[in-house]
């Protein structure tokens, strides 16, 4: 009696206790995937008839850029469309650790932000899904390559093949505080500046506890270089050519500049007091920062263009790019709500990478109405940058080859533990290494 | 259903259907074993160790297992792994450059921070144990930095420890440093002084939790053999070494090897501390940039399994060394 009432138990709970283990351990693992999220691998799977197909966007954004992100662009673009839905899931701490775990376990979001330096790494290595063939079918202004800047577009791709669109190109201008120009008797910096005008300048208004500049690794000896008209990794990616004179001749400029208490604070002073807040705090006079760089504190920020090197006036695009995970179910809807997606952020971003967009009006939209104040003032400065910025040569291991590049050359150049001339050609045959 | 609602619904039912799996699974063992003719506590004893079983075996034998397989294996986390049998290994003994400078670093740090921190807190757990009023509030004083977050005490020392003349540590300990340099120590922004930032800043936590210990292991000596040795004429010192330091042994024997094994691991403040670019960082920090950083975790598991061998080793010879000097009251009376 006792042992058939335990095996009519028997089977019932067998098969529950299956089929709580499977729901437990189900898609999503219990962490992921948000509503309607299909799931993660990427993907959305199909949608029954009528049904939105749901696209899982992840990005680092913090709370407040969430926030904004939701409102102004997906709650938007979900309203609009009929055949898809995008969901955030923002992801501001250890951001590319996730990123790369989700990929790995099968759960990856569909969309994902990578800065550019990544891009090639995440394609070359099969994460991310070559949308050459997809965008050209996609009719949004966002989805036509030409429609970008040309040296933005190029961290989106990977040997000739487009693996995401830019949302940011954000280039670096040069802030100044007009107080401490005008308690100097100085003109403050213009587009006429160079780099013995901004040097000169700068060393001028440097006494006391105030100095002329700030360098510290920032901003990126790399653009000293382009100004020289240098490169640090050819277009071709075959070389990194540190030792050319181009290259020695902006190193020796920037080794003048960065930690040197005749214009900037040392490396110890800004230890102490903060890279950036010194510019806050009135003590610093000239920053160069990125076109959406805001200043806690400072009424009235100046800004033009960074001073001119022998060359040109090149300086850094900050990029950023929308990628697809390779293992999304649906390419082609991908491409259409990945295009949506860049055209929304890009009337939201400061600066858009398509020229048509980073115009003075575009650019003033964009500005938050908190900073419009600061801002306003610098959108010709900004918009004039935007002729001259470029993206880094990118390549997959870039993450190395950036702290080799640090490690065996800048560290000890601006700790006087070598010349440039004698560090460069070894560091030179390391970096060589590393490239493609 | 709102959205946010909808998906904390969908994840509370994942975790309340884990719960019911798990009991489903305890109960099914239970009768499973009953069958099988085991006694009454014994299954229900196995049954209630079922999910920790399984959250062992699923979290941490399989991973590592797994490491031990990539480390021989080319993996970059996103593409399958593929064999390449000891390359990870070749490269860690002799082709990286960056390797060795990491252990010295990681050794060092645990030659000093494991003996220094043990004498220290011993000291203070018998300034402590001298019948001082309100032990409690002292011996909570005392523990407190053992529990605060990794990244805030990285962020009090950094800031402790700023390279400049107004640093705190740098302003309090001018009179020494201007005796041999006009310029302050650079602490963490100096390649020779950062291993002494880290060995002071990790007195910080081990210290109080140390201190705790060695306390409670105070308390357990009787007191009827420190009346015996003062009846016998033996003096503070004569009591410390022939009845204190022995009887706490055990408890120091306890703090070595864990010690020994957190030190070899210590993560979370050189995580936090922007160190010097070029100068080598702390062994654990080496294998998470090389696994989450470069793509290459199989090197990385490399890496991993030396540290684990590292270990192993110090680990057994803290055992073997265990006999000539723990004592164990068991053995002294058998």
């Amino acid at each position: 009696m006792v042992a058939m009432e335990r095996r009519r138990w028997a089977l019932p709970t067998i098969t529950l206790s299956i089929v709580l283990i499977a729901a437990a351990c189900g898609s999503g693992g219990g962490t992921a995937a948000p509503p309607g999220g299909s799931g993660a691998s990427a993907g959305t799977g199909a949608s029954p008839a009528g049904e939105k197909v749901t696209f899982r966007l992840t990005t680092w954004a913090g709370e407040d850029e969430a926030k904004e992100l939701q409102e102004l662009v997906l709650d938007k673009i979900n309203a609009e469309a009929t055949d898809f839905e995008i969901v955030h899931e923002p992801a501001p701490a250890d951001y590319y650790t996730k990123l790369q775990t989700t990929i790995a376990g099968g759960t990856g979001a569909d969309f994902m932000w990578l800065s550019q330096e990544y891009v090639a790494g995440y394609a070359s290595r099969g994460a991310l899904l070559d949308l050459t063939a997809h965008l050209a079918a996609v009719d949004n202004p966002a989805a036509k390559l030409d429609g970008y800047f040309p040296d933005v577009i190029k961290p989106a791709k990977y040997q000739d093949k487009v693996y995401g669109l830019p949302w940011i190109a954000q280039p670096v201008i040069l802030y100044y505080n007009p107080k401490l120009f005008d308690a100097a008797g100085i003109d403050p910096p213009d587009d006429t500046w160079d780099w013995a005008k901004f040097r000169e300048t700068a060393v001028e208004l440097t006494k006391d506890d105030q100095y002329g500049f700030t360098a510290n690794g920032w901003p990126p000896i790399q653009q000293f270089i382009w100004q020289a008209g240098g490169e640090v990794i050819t277009d071709d990616l075959s070389s990194s050519p540190i030792d050319s004179p181009e290259a020695m001749e902006a190193v020796e400029f920037y080794k003048s500049l960065v930690w040197n208490e005749e214009c900037c604070p040392t490396e110890e002073t800004i230890t102490e007091q903060g890279f950036g807040e010194m510019f806050k705090a009135g003590k610093v006079a000239m920053f160069m920062g990125g076109a959406a760089d805001t200043f806690d504190g400072l009424d009235v920020v100046g800004a033009t263009v960074v001073p001119k090197g022998p060359e040109n006036r090149a300086n850094l695009s900050y990029v950023a790019v929308t990628a697809v995970n390779s293992a999304t179910k649906n390419p082609e809807l991908a491409a259409k709500a990945l295009a949506a997606l860049t055209d929304g952020i890009h009337h939201w971003k400061i600066v858009a990478p398509r020229p048509e967009l980073a115009t003075a009006e575009v650019i003033l939209a964009s500005i938050p109405e908190k900073w419009k104040a600061q801002k306003e003032g610098q959108v010709d400065a900004i918009v004039a940058a935007t002729e001259e910025m470029r993206a880094f040569n990118v390549i997959p291991r870039h993450q190395e080859w950036d702290g080799l590049f640090w490690s065996e050359f800048q560290d000890p150049v601006f700790h006087d533990k070598s010349a440039p001339a004698e560090a460069a050609p070894t560091a030179r045959e390391k970096l060589e290494g590393l490239l493609p | 259903m709102p959205q946010q609602l909808q998906w904390y619904a969908s994840t509370l039912s994942h975790y309340v259907g884990a719960a019911v799996a798990i009991v489903a699974l305890m109960w099914l063992t239970n009768r499973g074993l009953r069958r099988l003719g085991l006694r009454g506590d014994a299954a229900m004893g196995l049954a209630l160790v079922v999910p920790w079983l399984l959250g062992f075996l699923i979290w941490n034998a399989g991973p590592i297992v797994a490491s031990l397989y990539f480390s021989f294996t080319d993996y970059n986390v996103l593409q399958a792994p593929k064999v390449v049998g000891l390359a990870n290994y070749e490269k860690l003994i002799s082709g990286d450059p960056n390797f060795w400078p990491s252990v010295r670093l990681t050794m060092a740090y645990s030659a000093l921070t494991v003996p220094i921190g043990l004498v220290g807190s011993v000291a203070a757990a018998i300034m402590l144990n001298q019948g001082v009023k309100g032990i409690g509030l002292w011996r909570t004083l005392y523990y407190l930095p053992a529990i605060l977050p990794a990244f805030v005490t990285a962020l009090l020392w950094r800031l402790m420890f700023l390279p400049t003349r107004g640093g705190l540590v740098n302003s309090a300990t001018e009179p020494i440093w201007s005796l041999f340099s006009d310029k302050p120590p650079g602490w963490f922004l100096d390649r020779d002084m950062l291993l002494w930032g880290f060995v002071i800043m990790s007195f910080w936590g081990v210290f109080g939790a140390n201190t705790v210990i060695v306390l409670a292991g105070l308390k357990n000596i009787p007191r009827d053999l420190y009346e015996a040795a003062s009846v016998d004429g033996a003096g503070v010192l004569a009591r410390v070494r022939h009845i204190t330091l022995p009887q706490l042994s055990p408890t120091l024997f306890y703090l070595i090897v864990m010690g020994i094994i957190a030190a070899v691991q210590v993560f979370d403040q050189p995580l936090f501390i922007q160190l010097p670019p070029g100068s080598p960082t702390f062994l654990n920090v080496y294998l998470y940039q090389q696994g989450f950083t470069l793509f290459q975790m199989g090197y990385a598991s490399a890496i991993a399994w030396f540290m684990f061998v590292i270990i192993l080793v110090l680990t057994l010879a803290v055992f073997r060394s265990s006999t000539a000097w723990v004592y164990y009251e068991s053995e002294a009376k058998r």
